[in-house]
């Protein structure tokens, strides 16, 4: 009977132990008279080690704010849900794209004050890194670390195809020439090696109309979906599947490694050239570092252009991590204190060396570029200086749009619809949720007043 | 000629039970042969069975990938936040799925075979219908972003282990609880002292069934938690998996094995429970 | 005998939690999902009745009707795929094999494996191109579709991942066998029925309460699939033709913020699943067999 007794205890004791330790892991106390900033980040890897360096210099470079910085996957949907709840972080790092989205729901805050008193302004940023941060005449995000696109060529397979390593393709049909030379299929027709394919790594798959010259909003009442200039752009990455087969492709596609592996189809020369971001460099120098050295066998340029509109050349897609102070924040005037710090060049140079990025400043240190490991960081930093500088539309319904971009460029890669038919499937989704959206938008801002 | 026959159709059995049982092994002999490559050997075509040289850094790359910047061992961490998880959630439905299945098997009260009707009824409703309500729930007690969303319900009983303990403690002879009574025992004591320690392999049973459960749990922990020291080792898998595009095959299989090899491990010295738990809950509904 | 009254009590002590339980995490979210279903509910603002709106746009959402068939296609092969399987491992080992604890220990094992590690495991064995799968068929002459890239073979790789996992209703099932009398079958076997008439006119009768527990039991989780298709695609890709019931309204609640309608399709969910098992329980009155036979 008493041993059953003392079964019983132990076992509370456990469950309370457990409880207990549960409840501190989830809030950690600190045994300091900081004030305590909260800031949520979405990377991990040397992306998170970069923020957390300039962070710590944040911390050690005054005495009363301390910024605990905690990892948060799927931040831009978590913070909303935290902002709901009544206990969001002080600070958070979203994905440019999200500003709408939190802005119509008035889950951030308006900086255009703190932006006055710190005399931050437009002019000392390149233009299209403040105006992601901008909506609707209010500042509601600050750039942290901005990132642009280019095309990526790997010079020794161009080489070995006879076309000459240094001069990558200018124009769409440069590029679907040179693609077509650097294809090796084996004898049943299965590639062996891919030039280049639109859907391949597929990361700005909404996005191909823009090389075109297309939109995918009028700024207005109108989703242009279906317009010619993006059926012209699906017809163009359908081309791809008529020559060679669309399940071909995905075949191919499918003996491709994972993104953030040695066999990353780029990485490991099955891949002759994509279109990729600045961050692309890093993974060249992780994985493949005999890219880089004793010869360095890839470069990057402008993506190409239809030859019919070189107005259209230096497309390129930007985009960048913000700051945000989520609405119900505790303690906002220190949380602007830290995006401050990141706003000056001491802060964003430390963060986007970290990172291997360019600046979304408009000055930069002397020696910040000759320092910079990615050798082609000039043409990331000027790239997005350009006029065909590509911003995903800024809609609080931007998601679903995306992902039903995203399902109609699959239809069309697997030669299921034609692209005017994805498309008009597309327009005929999203106008009615455009309207809808655009409708509660104005009465909420009617009720607001 | 009989005899020939009996052994004729033994050795078509076995053969047919050995084939079947390498289809159902052999994935878990690749997931674990996978993890034991070097990243090149992968994705050869043709694939090799066997890795050429074992790598066992693949499980100490797969453990501690991100742990320098994360300031931990990802996979350790989630162990333990899992295992803490299970801790509460597991004693917690042992607790109160015992005294809820007594009240329901022993005891005599008004309306009890209509709310038992109604309790079996409830392992009809769908999860997805309850998700976005106990989400806004949880989000008022501030309970998100916290573990308590993933345990404190077990507390409170669940209708499946509920009826399993029904089931078994309808088993037990009434004398005995009848003689603790006329001995004067409360019927709080009666339960703890007469009825409970004949109930250790069903207890046991649904203990085994609860920790399954939180070990597998991917949309609760997808939904309360965002903080990734908080992960459990369904969503870090998961959250490994989809790190920047998708990561070496070798060591996702690594990662893979970490998440599986406990329950087996689990499976193996529990056993008997285990499946005589299943058939029990299983045949009589 | 005591007075009634204090047992009455007792009992309703002792199920007390529950009570609570039932009430909190259970019928009120019912109810509030019934009423936040006929509601226009983002996660920020408290919810405005629209009344049939919601449902009446899921009427109109071409992907909702996607995901439904999705999920109703993958459930019509899951469940029978399923079911064939565990039920002829089961007769398998219910043949007095010996070592049959040995067969059945390695049968239940893969039911065992985390449906996140499930996912990642097979969507490496499906790979198309350097997949194991494919190349075991290509040793004898086949050649595997790129199952996961492919929209026509996607679910059929799922359906095959299912049938991986009957293991628990093996032992479910196993267990039922080892309850038929012996009797019958020496009484069938005198009459001269062969082993599989049998099975199809001892064995399956006597089966047939617990096949009907698994296949209400299986319509309930199928369609509610989410966790294996999520990580192998959260879109559903290629073209969604993984995108299921319970994808969409995860993404509607937690993606696109629009709770009320997410609610709505739980409970057209929720409908769907209570007018399948009816029909299942109706269609089994002719079929199931309890006891005496």
């Amino acid at each position: 009977m008493a041993l059953r007794r003392a079964q019983g205890l132990v076992g509370l004791i456990i469950v309370v132990a457990a409880a207990w330790w549960a409840e501190a892991i989830v809030r950690p106390r600190a045994a300091d008279d900081r004030i305590h900033v909260t800031y949520w980040e979405k990377w991990t890897g040397f992306e998170a080690d970069a923020m957390r360096a300039t962070v710590d210099a944040f911390n050690a470079s005054q005495p009363s704010i301390n910024v605990d910085l905690l990892t948060v996957s799927g931040i831009q949907n978590k913070t909303l849900l935290a902002v709901a709840g009544g206990n969001p972080p002080d600070v958070a790092g979203l994905f440019g794209p999200n500003v709408a989205q939190y802005a119509d729901d008035n889950a951030v805050l308006p900086l255009d004050n703190y932006c006055r008193r710190a005399r931050l302004t437009r002019d000392l940023y390149v233009p299209v890194y403040w105006d992601i941060g901008a909506y609707r005449g209010h500042q509601y995000a600050l750039p942290s670390v901005p990132a642009s696109t280019a095309l990526h060529y790997n010079r020794a397979m161009r080489a070995r195809a006879g076309l000459d390593p240094d001069r990558p393709p200018r124009t769409i049909e440069d590029l679907d020439a040179d693609a077509a030379t650097m294809t090796r299929t084996d004898s049943h027709g299965k590639i062996v090696v891919s030039g280049f394919l639109p859907s391949e790594p597929g990361w700005w798959n909404w996005g191909w109309g823009y090389v075109f010259g297309g939109q995918l909003w009028d700024g207005g009442a109108r989703i242009t979906a279906n317009s010619p200039e993006n059926v012209r752009a699906f017809t163009w990455v359908q081309s791809y599947s008529k020559r060679y087969g669309g399940t071909n492709l995905q075949s191919f596609k499918s003996g491709l490694g994972n993104f953030s592996s040695p066999q990353n189809g780029f990485l490991d020369g099955r891949v002759g050239m994509v279109l990729q971001g600045v961050w692309m460099y890093n993974f060249i120098s992780k994985y493949a570092p005999e890219m880089e050295t004793p010869v360095r066998q890839w470069g990057a340029a402008p993506f190409p252009h239809p030859a019919d509109r070189p107005d259209l050349a230096g497309v390129t897609f930007a985009d960048e991590d913000v700051l945000v102070i989520p609405r119900g924040a505790r303690h906002p005037d220190e949380a602007f204190e830290f995006i401050r710090f990141v706003q000056s060049r001491r802060g964003m140079e430390l963060l986007c060396m970290g990172q291997r990025k360019h600046s979304p400043l408009r000055r930069v240190s002397p020696g910040f570029y000759r320092r910079h490991p990615n050798p082609f960081i000039r043409l990331f930093a000027e790239l997005p200086t350009g006029p065909n500088t590509v911003t995903p539309p800024k809609l609080g319904i931007w998601p679903e749009y995306q992902d039903a971009l995203t399902n109609a460029f699959d239809e069309i890669t697997l030669e299921r619809k034609t692209p005017r038919q994805a498309l008009d499937a597309v327009q005929a989704r999203m106008q009615p949720k455009l309207d809808e959206y655009l409708r509660t938008r104005r009465l909420r801002a009617e009720a607001g007043r | 000629m009989r005899r020939n026959g009996y052994r004729a159709r033994a050795v078509a059995l076995h053969a047919a039970l050995i084939a079947l049982s390498t289809v159902f092994l052999f994935p878990l002999a690749w997931l674990i042969s996978t993890s034991l490559k070097p990243i090149e050997e992968t994705m050869k075509t043709p694939p090799t069975y066997l890795p050429t040289h074992f790598v066992l850094a693949n499980y100490a790359r797969a453990f501690t990938y991100g742990g320098d910047t994360l300031g931990f061992i990802p996979f350790l961490v989630y162990g333990r936040n899992t295992l803490l998880i299970a801790v509460l959630a597991v004693s917690g439905a042992v607790a109160s799925n015992a005294a809820v299945a007594y009240g329901f098997a022993r005891l005599r009260w008004p309306g009890r075979d209509l709310a038992f009707a109604v309790t079996l009824a409830t392992m009809m409703v769908p999860f997805p219908v309850l998700m976005v309500p106990l989400f806004a729930l949880f989000q008022k007690l501030g309970w998100t972003g916290t573990f308590r969303p993933l345990w404190v319900p077990a507390w409170f009983g669940s209708a499946f282990s509920i009826f399993l303990l029904r089931q078994f403690f309808r088993t037990i002879p009434t004398e005995l609880s009848e003689a603790a009574r006329i001995d004067g025992c409360s019927e709080w004591s009666t339960f703890t002292q007469v009825i409970l320690p004949l109930a250790r392999p069903a207890l046991a049973v649904v203990a085994l069934f609860t920790f399954m459960a939180v070990w597998n749990d991917f949309l609760g922990p997808l939904i309360y938690l965002s903080d990734q020291r908080l992960f459990t080792l369904s969503l870090g898998l998961q959250a490994f998996q989809t790190q920047h595009g998708g990561t070496e095959w070798n060591l996702l299989m690594a990662a893979s094995t970490i998440v599986v090899l406990p329950v087996i491990a689990l499976f193996f010295f529990t056993q008997r429970q285990f499946i005589q738990g299943i058939a029990v809950t299983g045949l009589k509904g | 005998m005591r007075p009634p009254r204090r047992e009455a009590l007792a009992g309703a002590l002792f199920v007390l939690p529950w009570v609570v339980g039932f009430s909190v995490f259970l019928l009120y979210p019912l109810l509030a999902s019934i009423y936040y279903s006929f509601c226009d509910y983002s996660v920020l603002r408290p919810p405005v009745f629209t009344g049939l709106a919601n449902y009446r746009a899921l009427w109109r959402d071409e992907v909702f009707w996607i995901a439904l068939r999705n999920t109703a296609v993958y459930a019509a092969w899951a469940l029978p795929v399923s079911a064939v399987v565990a039920i002829g491992l089961a007769l398998l080992l219910n043949t007095g094999v010996r070592g049959m604890t040995v067969y059945r220990t390695i049968f239940f094992v893969p039911s065992l494996v985390p449906m996140v590690a499930l996912a990642v495991l097979w969507q490496w064995i499906f790979n198309g191109q350097v997949g194991v799968l494919n190349d075991l068929l290509g040793r004898v002459g086949v050649r595997g579709p790129n199952w996961l890239g492919d929209p026509a073979w996607a679910k059929a790789a799922l359906v095959i991942l299912a049938a991986w996992g009957v293991g628990n209703a093996v032992v479910i099932y196993l267990a039922g066998l080892q309850d038929v009398p012996r009797q019958l079958y020496e009484a069938a076997g005198l009459d001269g029925a062969g082993a599989w008439q049998q099975t199809r006119h001892v064995t399956l009768p006597v089966l047939s309460p617990v096949i009907l527990f698994n296949v209400i039991m299986g319509i309930i989780g199928t369609l509610q699939v989410f966790t294996v298709p999520y990580v192998i695609s959260p879109a559903g890709s290629p073209a969604r033709s993984i995108y299921f019931y319970a994808m969409y309204l995860f993404d509607n609640a937690f993606i696109y913020h629009r709770m009320g309608y997410a609610c709505a399709m739980g409970w057209i969910l929720f409908v769907v699943i209570l007018a399948l098992t009816m029909v299942a329980l109706k269609l089994s009155e002719r079929h199931v067999h309890y006891g005496g036979i």
